[in-house]
């Protein structure tokens, strides 16, 4: 049976999300993994007051916490930004298929691997990089993976976040966030008409946010699962 | 491995600016904030009676 066919078969459930809802809360015992299918969700980790910062977004066709397989809980929370439909992976469905198969094994490792480049990308994006710069940084990272899935065209696509959340994401304020995708579309790099966005100059775009996609490994194409981003 | 200049004090100034009624402070590096006006002020105060503070001392040999 193909890779994503044992995955496919894997799937326990598939359930529907309203969006701005807590799936998992930090701390919590987990004994699934959940696919995305449809929407955007986000990781995050709140402070003692509750002040949230973003440490990662998921798009269609990641796995959302396939690393809660080994750990088993999560240090973080998983939250829906948009609605949402996620598939539900047992993690002894995983253990199942996983333990005769070491390559697929490898492969999922893998997409793991490519979480934590993009933690290293968005350590990198907030200690290095203005409201500008990292602004654009994360509209070139998501416009890379939308177009990894068929999502963006490679300029102009959805992206269902709100001016706050992209703020969360940047670690900016809402005010900051907002002149910096002004200035973006002044000089002439992009254009955000909520839900759109359309990235006029890809190049300058990347320069501006210091967006090297290396990180994503996007030409890895023998260690992806068929028909799955990562 | 070799020095790493991001770790030493910023020698440049940033830029504060009025943005819907709030104060942003871009730069120095990678710096964005964004301030109310109140804190503006007094972060702005503290800046400068530090700094002069810092100067007063480099220029007795203290600092």
């Amino acid at each position: 049976m193909e890779e994503r066919a044992l995955l496919e078969n894997a799937i326990s459930e598939v359930r529907a999300v309203e969006p701005r809802q807590v799936m998992i809360r930090a701390g919590e015992r987990v004994t699934v993994s959940t696919y995305l299918l449809e929407g955007i969700l986000s990781r995050f980790i709140d402070d003692h007051r509750g002040m949230r910062q973003l440490v990662a977004v998921q798009v269609p066709g990641e796995f959302v916490d396939l690393h809660a397989y080994p750990m088993q809980e999560l240090d973080h929370s998983v939250g829906s930004l948009t609605p949402a439909t996620v598939a539900i992976v047992p993690h002894d469905a995983l253990k199942a298929i996983l333990d005769p198969r070491p390559e697929l094994t490898r492969k999922l490792w893998f997409s793991t691997l490519i979480d934590a480049a993009m933690h290293r990308a968005w350590l990198f994006r907030v200690g290095r990089l203005d409201a500008v710069g990292r602004v654009a940084h994360f509209l070139c990272e998501i416009n890379e993976r939308l177009a990894a899935v068929g999502l963006s065209d490679g300029h102009r696509f959805v992206l269902a976040l709100t001016q706050s959340d992209i703020a969360e994401i940047c670690g900016l304020t809402t005010v900051h966030t907002n002149r910096a995708i002004r200035q973006l579309r002044e000089a002439g790099l992009c254009q955000i008409r909520s839900p759109l966005v359309e990235i006029a100059d890809f190049g300058a775009l990347a320069r501006r946010g210091n967006f090297d996609p290396h990180y994503l490994y996007l030409d890895q194409s023998e260690l992806r699962i068929e028909g799955a981003q990562r | 491995m070799s020095h790493n200049p991001s770790t030493d004090p910023f020698d440049q100034a940033g830029v504060a600016s009025v943005e819907d009624g709030l104060v942003l402070l871009d730069g120095p590096d990678g710096i964005a904030i964004a301030l109310t006006a109140e804190a503006a002020v007094a972060t702005g105060r503290s800046l400068v009676e530090a700094g002069e503070e810092a100067l007063r001392l480099r220029s007795a040999g203290q600092g």
